[in-house]
């Protein structure tokens, strides 16, 4: 039996209980704050000597080896780079020379401290071969299994896991480190990077370090249903504090003990301590749960997919998953164009806007002559592993643009497509299985296409058969059910769905369709593919690959899930249709005056259809200055008072200035024919030197909205261009704003340039770092905000 | 100790109470219709795609500290009674920096030429909390290193125009964090830009 067999043995009859702290344990034995924790154990092997003694005779099954920092990254603070094999190598002969053989010694790998493209600058393959090198020193050493442990980062995780992977079959952990809102620093949720991490081979899965054993306790209970392999949980001694400069953990050997009885029943298959744990803590978590019984992994395989910060399990019975297809340069002009160019901003607002639309996952296809693919997708999957937290599904003809791209994701990918032609199984079936991918079953082989479902029903389970070999479930694949167009084969579409039905009902597998094929050569094309879909739907479907910006199929689909039952009560049905109807509704109070709704607008601040009331109210007889003076002008100084009182906040006192300004601008040409309302003239500028103006921005535009004339001089305006403008222009007041203490101090200097020149206009002035007492000292008044300011113009104008 | 750490892509979720609060929202005053609570989460949605959030930080050494100035290794001096003070109690310093990028900067201009100031506004509040929040996780990042180390990170920050800690630090700061690796200038009055650029100095004990 191999140690990993052994060790997979072993978590079936028990919980493996692990060592707890080693650095501040050895910082007890005399350890220096700033030294080196590998090479100081290398120089005092007693000391580490007699800490494994002490885990081991308080219960420890596997004790970890000094190694958390010594890769070349962390050793070249000390000038040891060059020594990352050997000061492995020792430190792992120590450990195994010095524990009995019942104990196991775990090889550990800490982070580089950098973090790994595309999330930081060290390039993703650097990393895989800096930690090849420190596992192959701890392999060699004599470990019988590697902890990759405390990653904030789940792409350096999978760095190190791939090189672990790549160098031996060795049994491998990968723990994880969360902040208090459950999510790593880099943003990966423990369902994530369960997912993630197990699909790329790691025998377990966990957290440590984190915060105290009670929040580890909800970080576990999250991973448990995701999960297919043991996990791990090496928790602090309690959350650390600060006392007399020093970090401590305070929780005692009870309470920490007391905790682990919950953690392992929350699911934890190896249970150890972290910072500030001693062997008086692992004593008492041994004797805690060694008569537990281990909580086995509840599920063997898992549908699952994953980006860095989000998952998706796909499931049985519920709404049909979207696929988003746009990501796709065929028949795209400016998305080709981008390519070729190097560049990717389409590609970033086609995915933001596809998630904001529904889809579920984001079909990447970059297959376009001319360029480098495997360059090109690997700067795609460093954008979209950013930009957006979609699971992907990287679809190309091109066997190394596909590997390129699952070995850089950050997740859980799926393959488009895997076929029956034997060179794609031979190829791309041993990817998918060492990178963990899900792949789309196509049931395609020998050049020919199965006309009927049971032709396809055969080549499906013949696929299948071959993929075992790789380890791969029914839950590892979705089943194409191949769109073929019914204008040149009638009975086309009635064979995808019969191959849909036979998935669902006999085989139990995931299907997908692409649908728009069904129609192609055929006249009203949207509704055929709505009607094909919502066949689909009925047979079992559970992904669609679609446009999510298509109306009829997103209908379509919603009505779909309502009468399939895959949602509960219609719920998210009578959602999707009352967002769109519920505008209409809102109007269609015939009873409301015109004006009326035009004043409710603004306050509403909505402007969609402020237009055609403004219209209406203008053929009932009433006069645009009417409208202005009685109704429009009241409404914004109630707005203006309601943000005042704090009933409203600045966007909905910017949404209805907009909408006044809206309302003004289409009554302009009324009001040039009556009775113009201009209150006063107001220059407004951003001082020299600050580029801060949207205090300055408000102001205008509530100005504006109270019938002033603003001239607006912009950011960093000169002195000069501000006291010419108001020479040229005479105006009643000049606003000046400045969020900074080095550019206040410019509104004193033009205010006295405008008095030597003469001007005797009012100034106001206003920013963040302006006061009261400030304004008072340079001869000026003082605004705190837009709806103060226009109150201030107010009152100086009164007093002209 | 003194390696300057860059880090190209900070992934932080938009924190939107602190966004809300500093566009005004009172939990227990203002009234948000339904519509406008959606409005509100589709800009900060829009401006948080828009925010490429990029950091930076270097430890120092505090070789002197003389209660009216600091004195770093990297010859850096800081006269301010202030940050002295702030730093009384550690052997290092900190510099970080922060930035939210150019691309939500022309987006706050065009919504404002557009008139859309109520998008900009929560554009504009995006941004600065997000930028802000960068700092908070360079300090997060920072510290989980640091326990290793069994040091922390005093749990505030300091940062120039604040107090006596004049402006014209930022300066300083700005050189030694390279911030112009990611395309932030800084301009005569001592300004980061893009705007929503920030610095600043945390101790470490």
């Amino acid at each position: 039996m191999t140690e990993s067999a052994k060790i997979k043995n072993l978590l079936k009859k028990q919980i493996v209980i692990l060592d707890g702290a080693m650095g501040t344990e050895l910082q007890k034995k005399g350890m220096s704050g700033g030294a080196c924790p590998e090479l100081w154990c290398l120089e005092n092997p007693q000391h580490i000597k007699e800490l494994y003694e002490a885990y081991q005779n308080a219960g420890s099954r596997i004790v970890y080896t000094c190694t958390f920092g010594a890769n070349r990254f962390k050793l070249k603070q000390y000038q040891a780079s060059q020594d990352v094999y050997k000061v492995n190598f020792e430190l792992a002969e120590l450990a195994r020379k010095t524990v009995g053989k019942n104990i196991l010694v775990a090889g550990d790998i800490g982070p580089t401290g950098l973090f790994v493209e595309p999330f930081g600058p060290l390039a993703f393959e650097e990393a895989v071969d800096a930690f090849k090198e420190q596992a192959r020193g701890l392999i060699d050493g004599g470990c019988d299994l590697i902890v990759i442990e405390t990653m904030i980062d789940i792409q350096e995780a999978r760095a190190a896991l791939l090189a672990v992977k790549e160098l031996a079959d060795i049994f491998t952990v990968v723990s994880m480190t969360y902040e208090k809102d459950g999510h790593t620093l880099g943003g990966t949720s423990p369902q994530s990077a369960v997912i993630t991490l197990q699909s790329l081979g790691a025998d377990a899965v966990g957290c440590n370090c984190s915060a105290g054993p009670e929040q580890m306790i909800d970080m576990v209970s999250a991973m448990k249903p995701y999960a297919t392999v043991p996990l791990l949980a090496k928790p602090n001694a309690g959350m650390p504090l600060l006392k007399d400069g020093k970090t401590v953990f305070e929780m005692n050997a009870k309470n920490f003990a007391a905790f682990s009885v919950k953690l392992a029943a929350a699911g934890a298959n190896f249970l150890g301590g972290c910072c500030g744990t001693t062997p008086e803590h692992i004593r008492a978590l041994k004797k805690s749960v060694e008569r537990k019984k281990p909580v086995l992994p509840r599920i063997p395989s898992i549908c699952a997919l994953s980006s860095a910060r989000d998952f998706l399990e796909i499931r049985e019975n519920e709404p049909l998953y979207l696929i988003g297809e746009r990501i796709n340069p065929t028949g795209k002009k400016a998305l080709q164009q981008e390519l070729m160019d190097g560049k990717l901003s389409i590609i970033r607002q086609m995915a933001q806007e596809q998630k904001a639309q529904g889809a579920s996952l984001l079909d990447v296809n970059i297959g376009q002559p001319g360029i480098d693919e495997v360059q090109t997708i690997k700067k795609v999957i460093g954008l979209l592993s950013t930009a957006v937290s979609l699971p992907l599904v990287i679809d190309s003809s091109r066997v190394e643009t596909i590997e390129a791209a699952l070995r850089l994701y950050p997740g859980r990918m799926m393959i488009n497509s895997i076929s029956g032609e034997k060179e794609k199984l031979v190829k791309l079936l041993p990817l998918a299985a060492k990178y963990g991918a899900m792949f789309i079953l196509l049931p395609l082989t020998g050049g020919n296409l199965p006309r009927t479902a049971k032709k396809r029903q055969a080549i499906i389970e013949s696929i299948f058969r071959k993929a075992q070999k790789f380890g791969f479930t029914k839950d590892d694949f979705v089943v194409d059910g191949l769109t073929m167009a019914i204008a040149s084969d009638a009975g086309a579409a009635r064979e995808t769905l019969a191959t849909i039905h036979w998935c669902k009902q006999v085989f139990r597998c995931k299907s997908v369709l692409g649908l728009s094929n069904v129609s192609f050569g055929l006249p009203g094309r949207p509704w055929m593919n709505a009607a094909f879909l919502a066949m689909a739907q009925y047979c079992g479907l559970t992904l669609a690959i679609a446009n999510p910006a298509s109306a009829e199929f997103m209908n379509i689909k919603k009505a779909g899930d309502a009468l399939t039952a895959r949602e509960k009560a219609s719920f998210l049905f009578i959602n999707h249709f009352s967002q769109q109807t519920a505008p209409a509704l809102a109007t269609a109070d015939a009873a409301v005056k015109p004006e009326e709704k035009i004043a409710a607008a603004i306050m509403e601040g909505d402007g969609e259809r402020i237009t055609t009331w403004i219209d209406e109210a203008m053929r009932s007889g009433l006069s645009a200055s009417r409208l202005v003076d009685d109704f429009m002008i009241p409404a914004i100084v109630r707005v203006g008072d309601l943000y005042d009182k704090k009933i409203y906040f600045l966007p909905q006192l910017m949404a209805a200035a907009d909408v006044m300004k809206k309302a003004l601008a289409y009554l302009d040409p009324h009001l040039k024919k009556t009775t113009t309302t201009n209150k006063g003239k107001v220059i407004l500028a951003t001082v020299r030197g600050d580029i801060h103006d949207i205090g300055k921005n408000i102001v205008a535009l509530l100005l504006k909205n109270y019938g002033y004339c603003v001239i607006d001089l912009g950011k960093d305006v000169s002195d000069e261009v501000i006291i010419d403008t108001a020479q040229k222009e005479n105006p009643d007041v000049i606003g000046l704003s400045a969020l900074m203490t080095t550019t206040m101090v410019n509104m004193k200097d033009i205010i006295h340039l405008a008095r030597a020149k003469g001007i005797k206009t009012d100034f106001l002035v206003g920013g963040a770092v302006v006061t009261d007492a400030y304004a008072k000292s340079i001869g000026a008044s003082f605004a705190r905000d837009g709806v103060q300011a226009v109150k201030v113009v107010e009152n100086l104008m009164k007093k002209k | 100790m003194e390696n300057l750490v860059f880090l190209e892509k900070i992934s932080i979720d938009p924190p939107r109470e602190k966004i809300c609060q500093r566009l005004g929202y009172k939990k227990s005053t203002t009234e948000l219709s339904i519509k406008q609570k959606k409005a509100t989460d589709h800009f900060i949605n829009e401006a948080s795609d828009l925010i490429s959030l990029q950091g930076m930080f270097l430890r120092l050494a505090i070789t002197q500290n003389d209660s009216d100035r600091v004195l770093l290794s990297n010859n850096l001096t800081f006269a301010s009674r202030k940050l002295a003070a702030f730093l009384r109690d550690c052997r290092e310093a900190v510099l970080m920096g922060a930035t939210a990028g150019n691309a939500i900067m022309a987006a706050i201009q065009e919504k404002t030429h557009l008139d859309e100031l109520s998008a900009a506004v929560i554009y504009d509040a995006t941004a600065s909390e997000m930028v802000d929040a960068g700092l908070d996780w360079i300090m997060s990042y920072l510290n989980r290193q640091l326990r290793r180390e069994n040091k922390a990170l005093l749990p505030r920050r300091f940062s120039a125009g604040y107090a006596d800690f004049q402006l014209e630090n930022q300066k300083d700061i700005y050189e030694k964090l390279q911030m112009e690796k990611f395309g932030v200038l800084i301009n005569p009055s001592f300004i980061l830009l893009p705007e929503k650029s920030v610095t600043a100095i945390g101790g470490i004990y």
